[in-house]
């Protein structure tokens, strides 16, 4: 699984999204001592200046359905987001949940354990986009399986062969047009569909 | 405490630890700070201010330490020198922090730490890892072999100090540590190791008595020091003075301070500081980074007092026996000077490498940049 490296914590670049206060000085101050690129940005801006890495934001409710929308327009640029809080009652909590914070820095604002939450953000993020693609490719995988099951079906009954020889020609014929398995079974599965008179072709 | 009142002088906490494991640099270190405040009470007059020092022995027990900073605070003690090992750092910032007071550490240390309540006068590691790995890798062979005592220094000062060599095509052949109060057998062990795998260089993060048993024991059974020199932070001229001559000639040691640096400052330092302690005194890099801060810390007072020492702070600079030291207000740490040193056959470092200027410290700074011959072939 793909680790955060450490070396790369400089290239970071964090937005603070926070009302200029004490607190979001000290942030800011930490992480310039740490050596991340650091910018304000207050009010919620529409859009969140290009490359952001790490979003370090202000939770509340009147700010809320801003930073929401301002967070799925940067669509799959999205950054991770790191909430920093005043309170940990339930109603603030469903607000760091629906922002799908990966980290919480509390107030009133020490130095120590921003480094840590920026790393521990910045890893479950790497890891759980890791995971996500993978997922993808399980799945990709899974429905090439079906099809070529499918497909091998089609020829052992039409054919009447074997499962073996059935998946020899598949193999085969997509060396022969260089296309991948999945793609010959399902050309098979089409051209079955065509000839058997069936119009709901995937 | 808006104003310096002449007739009220100001209590400073002074916590270096005079037993236990460390306390052959510590001693140093309280001694420093002694002679500084006699320097600057002398001077005593117009618009000045008397400092009046509550020296305590915390012992080498970080639990003491902690102990005796609720101590100091309780008694309304706001300024505190002192602590060696991070682990004694670790223990008196809560006090502090709690307190609203503030701690001037005068160790070098692992890096990785800031603290508002902590002004650190010791070299952090790009004022002095950086600087001995370019030496190491360029002048040495490239198989190295790392011992250090076993705790948090050790372990971070590996870290940095791998990453630095590997980049620079050295390779590490061993990692090891022993406990810090180390048994003759602990030490043989490494010893019988570093016989065994023949390293071009032992980069030894080893502190207090465990450095003395493990350069005498090297003396006396390990390979030369032609073939395999120990390479160290922290082995400084008390370490030395207490291994002996024998023991310590032809190792070397980078920090920002060694006493027989020609500068005429350092040369009434010592002078100062033997005529007080002793003609043999010996005095490390620690020892002067515990009197210049407490330099650092009487210019800043004079612009405005105790409740301003750090607004002040950055705006002082000081010409302290290394060299024009000031505190980077970002980081609450020291520009120092880093430099290297051998030691000669009558127990003083002779000065191979001196880095001149004062270089800023880093003190998160995780992947040190390039330096050395990797600049100019653009590896790394």
């Amino acid at each position: 699984m793909a680790h955060f490296q450490l070396k790369s914590l400089r290239d970071l670049f964090v937005v603070v999204a926070h009302p200029p206060d004490p607190d979001s000085q000290l942030v800011m101050q930490q992480l310039e001592r740490i050596g991340c690129r650091t910018e304000a940005a207050w009010p919620v801006p529409r859009d969140l200046p290009q490359a952001t890495d790490v979003l370090v934001a202000a939770i509340g409710h009147d700010h809320h359905k801003v930073l929401k929308s301002t967070l799925r327009r940067a669509g799959a640029r999205r950054p991770d987001v790191i909430a920093l809080a005043d309170y940990e009652n339930p109603a603030m909590l469903e607000l760091m949940l629906d922002l799908d914070a990966l980290a919480v820095i509390s107030k009133p604002v020490r130095p120590f354990g921003i480094l840590t939450n920026v790393v521990v953000a910045r890893n479950v993020s790497l890891t759980s986009k890791a995971l996500v693609s993978r997922v993808r490719r399980l799945e990709l995988r899974m429905e090439g399986q079906k099809k070529i099951a499918k497909a091998k079906a089609i020829l052992m009954e039409t054919q009447a062969i074997s499962e073996e020889d059935a998946y020899k020609i598949i193999r085969a014929q997509a060396m022969t047009k260089r296309i991948s398995i999945e793609e010959m079974a399902d050309a098979v599965i089409y051209a079955h569909d065509l000839l058997s008179g069936r119009t709901n072709a995937p | 405490m808006a104003t310096i009142s002449e007739s009220e002088p100001i209590s400073i906490g002074v916590l270096f630890s005079e037993t236990g494991i460390t306390s052959v640099v510590e001693q140093t270190q309280r001694d420093a700070v002694s002679l500084a405040v006699s320097e600057i009470n002398a001077r005593r007059g117009a618009g000045n201010f008397e400092l009046q020092p509550i020296f305590l022995d915390p012992a080498s027990d970080p639990k003491r330490y902690e102990a005796e900073a609720e101590n100091l605070i309780s008694q309304g003690v706001r300024i505190i020198f002192g602590c060696y090992m991070s682990s004694a750092r670790r223990a008196v910032l809560p006090v502090v922090e709690r307190a609203g007071a503030l701690l001037f550490y005068p160790t070098l240390y692992e890096g990785f730490e800031f603290s508002a309540n902590c002004v650190y006068s010791g070299a952090a590691p790009n004022q002095n890892s950086l600087m001995l790995a370019d030496y190491m890798s360029e002048n040495f062979g490239k198989r190295h072999y790392f011992v250090g005592s076993n705790y948090v220094f050790p372990y971070e000062s590996n870290r940095i100090m791998r990453d630095l060599l590997v980049a620079r095509g050295c390779t590490v052949l061993e990692e090891r540590y022993i406990p810090l109060n180390p048994k003759d057998d602990d030490i043989d062990q490494i010893i019988d190791e570093i016989n065994k795998l023949e390293p071009d260089v032992i980069f030894s993060t080893v502190v207090g008595e465990g450095a003395i048993k493990l350069y005498q024991r090297y003396a006396q059974k390990g390979r030369t020091r032609e073939k395999s020199p120990i390479m160290s932070l922290t082995t400084g001229e008390p370490e030395i003075a207490e291994m002996g001559v024998d023991a310590a000639e032809g190792h070397y040691t980078c920090a920002p301070y060694f006493s027989s640096l020609p500068r005429a400052v350092n040369q009434s330092f010592v002078t100062a500081y033997r005529s007080a302690f002793g003609a043999h005194a010996p005095i490390s890099a620690c020892t002067e980074a515990a009197y210049f801060q407490v330099h650092l810390f009487a210019e800043a007072l004079k612009l405005g007092g105790p409740d301003a020492i750090l607004q002040n702070l950055p705006l002082v600079e000081f010409d302290a026996p290394q060299g024009k030291v000031r505190v980077d207000r970002t980081t609450q740490h020291t520009f120092l000077t880093p430099r290297i040193g051998r030691v000669n056959p009558s127990g003083a470092f002779d000065i191979v490498y001196d880095h001149r200027t004062a270089v800023r410290p880093d003190p998160y700074k995780v992947e040190p940049e390039a330096s050395g011959w990797s600049r100019f072939v653009g590896g790394a």
